[in-house]
């Protein structure tokens, strides 16, 4: 019996009381109650390691929705367990940080843990779900307490634009995904994701199969800041430093990563997705690297280096996924260790990354900035910092004896591996990866030896910092420490991480591979002069020439005009966005009535007349209109009425030319031998003439004050139109008699209700409800009337006290 | 089939207690009382219908004993009864909420039984089975809303409530044309009896130029695509009034929508229901277009309600069992949420003392509370589940991806519809960043206006809206009955016509 998925809720569970216990036990750092959280979950799920190592997986399923087959279920493989491991990990060791680095008598800590603690549980939701909407659900959570926590400080303007553009590009991309997720859904008919891959041969074949693939994949994208929707991410670096350690570089940027990995089995094996995600990649990696070397702030200079090296991980699963082009066979061996180095690279980076952002937390916090102008010389101060900060950027810079060394040769392979293959186009272009992947790492090399040598040696600039101090306490120097040893850790050790997580994960990336056992390599630190090795020493030669002349190549990052970034796209793209908007807005709520019936009326006859060509419903049967002389005649009067109404210049005549309409309409009751019908229409239209009368004698004259209202030829085609429409339909209707009225029903009025007279009959007895509630409405109208003239609420007062 | 006199409670409660309410104005206590009494039994009552008609089966009542088709019935069928729940509830919340923000002068000057009016003419409209009856349900809705909109006689209410009325007395005249036509040449107004003899005739040409025309009709009443009145009569009265117009009146247009369209109007989708769903992809867009443009609290939420409509419609345009249903479950919410929306939205601004979003800032640092059920809102409103309005949105996007089906060929409508949840929350966002975030702006003794007495109604519609998604499966056997009574008219009109046809 697994109880994992009462495990993932524990975080939210817990949530609820966090902020109790920061109201009530004030004293006491609330971190200090929430720590244990991530431990207890990190330790539970340890104890999966072994299960998944020997291939058993762990599937787990409680009915949410069972009658929409949205159930809650979880599933624990080898890759869903790297990130669950990495997720509470990471989580444990930041929340310990950041129980120094916030201070409990200034900050909102009850807000901050509620955040965390559900970025938690949406994050282990969504790498152990199994079902896609669950999934989408957990996605979306990330999204929002990620939204939360980049604008935790939520006074600094900043700060609110930096959550705003993350949560749109993210949620933009998890509609992307849900629509694509739902494509899936319908094409398999089912919400399981082990179900669809197993249903992967019906996908391949559809239709939609390109469609759901790119609408995953924008997901997938602008999750892990992939170009061009990286730049939320640099934004994203507003939030507090545990918190961009550990959501933007350490787990949920690598969701779009766990989506890419996880699909990989349905998609793999086609050229569009091999293209996508490894081009993709590989201009992320470029430009992520090449954009970082500029940054003169300490946390935009890792949030570009995340994007490059998120890039590089999603490249590596790309090239991997050729995999699946082949099968199990030989000619697969080339490609598997792509996925090896991809899912290995990720553990490297979240261990090396989460130290070095620490670090630079560390730096903000002890001497108040980021700028690495102002900084430098800090070696001294703070020798155990430096320690910190060398591992982790020489890790990150691929030199031994870190583990990056190790994951960046195995990167060298996988381009290399790949220039080699003679699918998808490859032979033409393959190339290409090597040389960009060389390249890439040149630059990225150099913002590692910028990162640490322009911070720590150099001249000590003690004027420009804003206070000095040493080291930390340390709680915030163990965190990055434990990491900084894993790295090392994993350069001595790399074959037990691979035995029973990176194995297992490749097992669920590429099913079936692993058992065919392809001859895939140890993990080794040293496997002889090959390609890759020089590849490293020339990153390093060429690298470190680069950085010895950094000031004179520079520059020409200044060149690039500010209209041409991304950054400004988007900003103008939202300014724009809104000034059109307004505009198309504006243009048509124009707030005066007449527009608004034009509009109304517009449609009205475009839409009816269309109808009307289009199914040629217009008939005309003269045997039922028998007209008579006198309805001619009836019916040419009140034209004529009507437009004297329209036309006249005096109230009076309106007045009047609208009684005559009225009574007119008695007349046709007469025809129609309906006389007490007719009576009370004449009623009626006395009764209304004269208040018309008495009211409109109050009212200025039609001529003087409201003057002439000039022609317009729309509003006459509109209006002629309308009366053209009604006319047809009436007569088309009064053509078309399909059935019999249920009227005979009534003539029985006598028997069935005692009434001599019909029209009686209906009214009180058959129809008695309607009456009834017309008799309401007049009662509603007649105390309204009264409301209207006695309540005058003075307009002032109102806005203010009475809304 | 044994007559339910209950079937016709929904509506007698409301209008003997608005007619009881009008008799003693003066008494404010008394007024308050009874209405929150009349609501709490509406839900009661419905709530117990909803109940019967899950065991036995669609309800009526013939009025006055004469059958259908020549007397009026009452129908309740599971989507009726749902929206008298939620209706009754909607009441009782915004009712709560007027107590402590309407004002004396507005209780004294019968507030409290137009109220129950209104709520006649909508319960009215969700129960009747005949069409002209409920042309004459609409008028007291109508008639109520004209006066509730004017209530109080400022300057903006009187502005806006001349173009209320005259574009809504305009449709009701049209509809009062398309009934004749209708009658004409079908020969009948009970709803069930039309479903039979259009079915019959295979509904011809003439037909289904009527049926555009209704339709038309009915766009206008619930602001599909036709919705220019809207903003300026939703954001003219106080709180507690926008919020039952921004919940129920509109949604009593889309109901007409669903009952026509499904129950009569069915044989020619490529013409009406194509149009349906070029009027709901308009609106969303439309909708979403103004909601992004705006920086007052009061436009934003009303170019919000544009956008639900259309949402919903979608629904009934891809015309899916599935899709019926998630469009039933999204009614649902969409009520809910938007008189939630308009509630809180109006507590904003009795705070602020303004409606716009550059003079307020940093609400929640006093208005924890307010801001999160804001948040909680709008979250629901874009379809992030596990909140109310996701299962819905899920089920509509879905059908209307789906190809290879009876019904394929919506991916526009679909795009447009994540598009529009994308302005959604692009649009309600904007009110959470700039005035719940931010520099506190206000001082807790400088703000204009508490909030005394107006959070519980907030809290529970939130609870509601939290209830609605999260617990989705105990709905669901009632959200299916509802979409098999829509997918499968012969059940209403066995009901409604039993024997006699």
């Amino acid at each position: 019996m697994s109880w994992l998925y009462l495990i993932i809720l524990i975080p939210f569970l817990y949530a609820v009381i966090v902020p109790l216990i920061f109201k009530h036990i004030p004293q006491i750092h609330t971190g200090w109650f929430v720590l244990p959280i991530p431990v207890l979950l990190f330790m539970y799920l340890a104890k999966y390691v072994t299960f998944v190592a020997m291939d058993s997986p762990f599937i787990h399923s409680v009915p949410w929705i069972p009658s929409l087959g949205i159930n809650y279920a979880t599933y624990v493989d080898g890759l869903a367990l790297i990130f669950g491991l990495i997720v509470t990990g990471i989580g444990a060791l930041v929340i310990l940080y950041s129980i120094y680095y916030l201070s409990k008598e200034r900050e909102a800590l009850g807000n901050f843990y509620v955040y965390l603690l559900l970025f938690m549980g949406a994050m282990l939701g969504v790498v152990f779900s199994d079902n896609i909407i669950v999934l989408y659900m957990f996605w979306e959570l990330t999204s929002i307490s990620s939204f939360l926590l980049i604008a935790y400080w939520y006074q600094r303007k900043s700060s609110r634009y930096g959550a705003q553009k993350a949560l749109l590009i993210t949620i933009f991309g998890g509609f992307a995904m849900l629509a694509g997720l739902l494509m899936l859904a319908n094409i398999t008919d089912t919400f399981s994701i082990r179900e669809m891959i197993l249903r992967a041969d019906k996908t391949t074949a559809h239709p939609l199969f390109l469609q759901s693939m790119v609408l995953l994949l924008l997901g997938a994208f602008t999750k892990s800041a992939q170009f061009p929707f990286h730049i939320w991410l640099p934004d994203a670096m507003e939030a507090p430093t545990p918190i961009s350690a550990y959501l933007h570089s350490a787990t949920m940027v690598k969701a779009g990563i766990y989506l890419i990995a996880r699909f990989t089995p349905i998609f793999g094996g086609s050229m569009e997705w091999f293209w996508l995600v490894s081009g993709v990649g590989m201009i992320t990696l470029f430009w992520g690297s090449f954009s970082a070397v500029k940054q003169v702030d300490l946390k935009a200079m890792l949030a570009f280096s995340t994007i490059g090296q998120l890039g590089m991980i999603i490249c590596l699963l790309g090239l991997g996924s050729a995999a699946m082009y082949y099968g199990p066979v030989k000619e697969a061996a080339l490609c598997i260790p792509a996925i090896l180095a991809a899912l290995f690279h990720l553990v490297n980076h979240s261990t090396f990354k989460g130290c070095l952002f620490m670090v630079v937390g560390i730096i903000d916090y002890e001497t108040g900035t980021r700028d690495i102008r102002r900084l430098g010389g800090l070696m001294g101060l703070m020798p155990v910092t430096f320690t910190l900060a060398v591992i982790g950027s020489f890790s990150m810079a691929g030199l031994p004896p870190f583990n990056g060394f190790l994951s960046k040769e195995l990167f060298f392979t996988g381009v290399l591996n790949a220039s080699r293959l003679d699918i998808f186009r490859m032979e033409t272009w393959g190339m290409l990866f090597p040389v960009v992947a060389w390249i890439a790492s040149i630059f990225t090399f150099i913002y590692c030896m910028v990162f640490v040598f322009r911070t720590f040696a150099g001249d000590y600039q003690p004027q420009k910092l804003e206070k000095i101090n040493n080291e930390p306490a340390w709680g915030m120097l163990l965190p990055p420490a434990v990491l900084a040893s894993l790295v090392i850790l994993f350069f001595f050790f790399p074959s037990l991480l691979a035995q029973y997580l990176l194995m297992p994960a490749v097992a669920s990336v590429l099913p079936g591979f692993v058992e065919a056992s392809l001859g895939i390599g140890p993990i080794e630190a040293w496997h002889g002069w090959t390609p890759e090795l020089i590849m490293t020493i020339g990153v390093v030669v060429v690298g470190m020439i680069l950085f010895a002349n950094y000031h004179k190549w520079s520059r020409f990052y200044g060149y690039i005009p500010v209209w041409f970034t991304l950054n400004f796209a988007y900003d103008s793209l939202l300014v724009k966005t809104e000034k059109t908007f307004e505009k198309i807005t504006r243009g048509y709520m124009t707030g005066f009535i007449r527009d608004y019936l034009l509009y109304i009326f517009a449609f009205f006859v475009v839409v009816l007349a269309g109808v009307i060509l289009m199914l040629n419903s217009f008939a005309f049967n003269p045997d039922v209109n028998n007209v008579s002389m006198y309805e001619v005649v009836l019916v040419f009067v009140m034209v004529v009425a009507a437009l004297m109404v329209l036309l006249s210049r005096h109230r009076l005549v309106a007045i009047i030319s609208l009684g005559i309409m009225g009574y007119l309409v008695a007349m046709f009751f007469v025809i129609f031998r309906a006389p007490d019908l007719a009576l009370t229409q004449l009623v009626v239209e006395t009764v209304t003439t004269v208040l018309f009368l008495l009211c409109f004698y109050f009212l200025p004259d039609l001529k003087n004050k409201i003057g002439e209202i000039g022609f317009k030829a729309a509003n006459m085609a509109v209006a002629l139109g309308f009366g053209l429409i009604v006319t047809v339909i009436a007569l088309s209707a009064q053509s078309n008699r399909l059935f019999e009225t249920i009227s005979w029903f009534f003539e029985n009025s006598y028997e069935l209700a005692g009434a001599k007279n019909i029209v009686n009959a209906i009214l009180v007895d058959f129809r008695g409800f309607d009456t009834m509630l017309e008799i309401l409405v007049l009662c509603i109208a007649g105390i309204g009337v009264y409301t209207l003239i006695k309540l005058r609420l003075d307009s002032r007062k109102v806005s203010s006290k009475n809304r | 089939m044994i007559m339910n006199n209950l079937v016709a409670f929904p509506l007698l409660i409301p209008l003997l207690a608005g007619l009881i309410m009008a008799i003693y104005r003066k008494s404010i206590p008394f007024q308050r009382w009874f209405s929150l009494f009349s609501f709490s039994l509406i839900c009661i009552i419905s709530f117990y219908l909803i109940q019967q008609v899950s065991i036995e089966g669609i309800q009526i009542l013939e009025l006055g004993g004469w059958q259908a088709p020549f007397g009026i019935v009452l129908v309740v069928d599971m989507l009726s009864a749902l929206l008298l729940m939620t209706t009754g509830f909607i009441g009782l919340t915004c009712v709560l909420f007027a107590f402590g923000s309407i004002g004396e002068e507005r209780e004294q000057f019968y507030f409290y039984p137009f109220f129950q009016f209104l709520i006649t003419g909508v319960n009215g409209s969700f129960l009747t089975g005949d069409l002209f009856n409920l042309f004459v349900c609409f008028e007291v809705m109508l008639i109520s809303s004209y006066v509730l909109i004017s209530l109080g006689g400022n300057k903006i209410q009187l502005r806006e409530s001349i173009k209320y009325v005259v574009i809504n007395t305009i449709s009701s005249t049209l509809f009062l044309v398309g009934i004749a036509y209708l009658y004409a040449v079908a020969g009948t107004l009970n709803m069930a009896h039309l479903s039979v003899r259009v079915a019959e005739s295979g509904q011809p040409g003439i037909l289904t130029t009527v049926a555009v025309l209704l339709l038309i009709v009915f766009s206008l009443k619930s602001a599909l695509f036709l919705f220019f009145w809207l903003p300026g009569a939703y954001s003219a009265p106080p709180t507690a009034i926008a919020a039952i117009f921004g919940a129920l009146l509109t949604k009593v247009g889309i109901y007409a929508i669903f009952r026509t369209s499904t129950l009569i109007f069915y044989h020619q989708l490529e013409i009406t229901h194509t149009l349906l769903g070029v009027m709901a992809a308009l609106t969303m867009l439309f909708g979403g277009i103004g909601a992004v443009a705006h920086w007052d609290i009061r436009n934003i939420l009303a170019y919000n309600v544009i956008i639900g409509v259309g949402f919903i419609v979608s629904g009934v345009a891809i015309f899916t069992p599935a899709s019926l249903i998630g469009a039933t479950y999204y009614f649902i919410h969409d009520m809910v949420m938007k008189a939630l929306l308009f509630l809180l939205g109006g507590t904003v601004i009795r705070i602020v003392g303004s409606n716009k979003l550059k003079e307020m800032g940093g609400l929640i640092r006093n208005h924890t509370l307010l801001g999160w059920m804001f948040f909680i809102a709008a979250l629901s409103l874009a379809g992030v589940p596990p909140l109310s309005g996701f299962i819905g949105k899920i089920l509509i996007i879905q059908e209307g991806l789906a190809s290879g089906a009876a019904r394929a060929g919506f991916y526009w409508l679909a795009a447009i519809g994540l598009l529009s949840s994308l302005m959604v929350l692009y649009s309600l966002m904007k009110i959470f960043i700039n005035g719940f975030w931010g520099e506190t702006l206000l001082a807790q003794d400088m703000e204009k206006g508490d909030t005394k007495g107006l959070l519980l109604p907030c809290v529970l519609l939130t609870a509601a809206g939290i209830i609605w998604g999260v617990g989705a499966e105990i709905f669901y056997p009632f959200v299916e009955q509802a979409g098999e009574s829509m997918v499968n008219p012969n059940l209403y009109i066995e009901a409604v016509l039993r024997e006699v046809v």
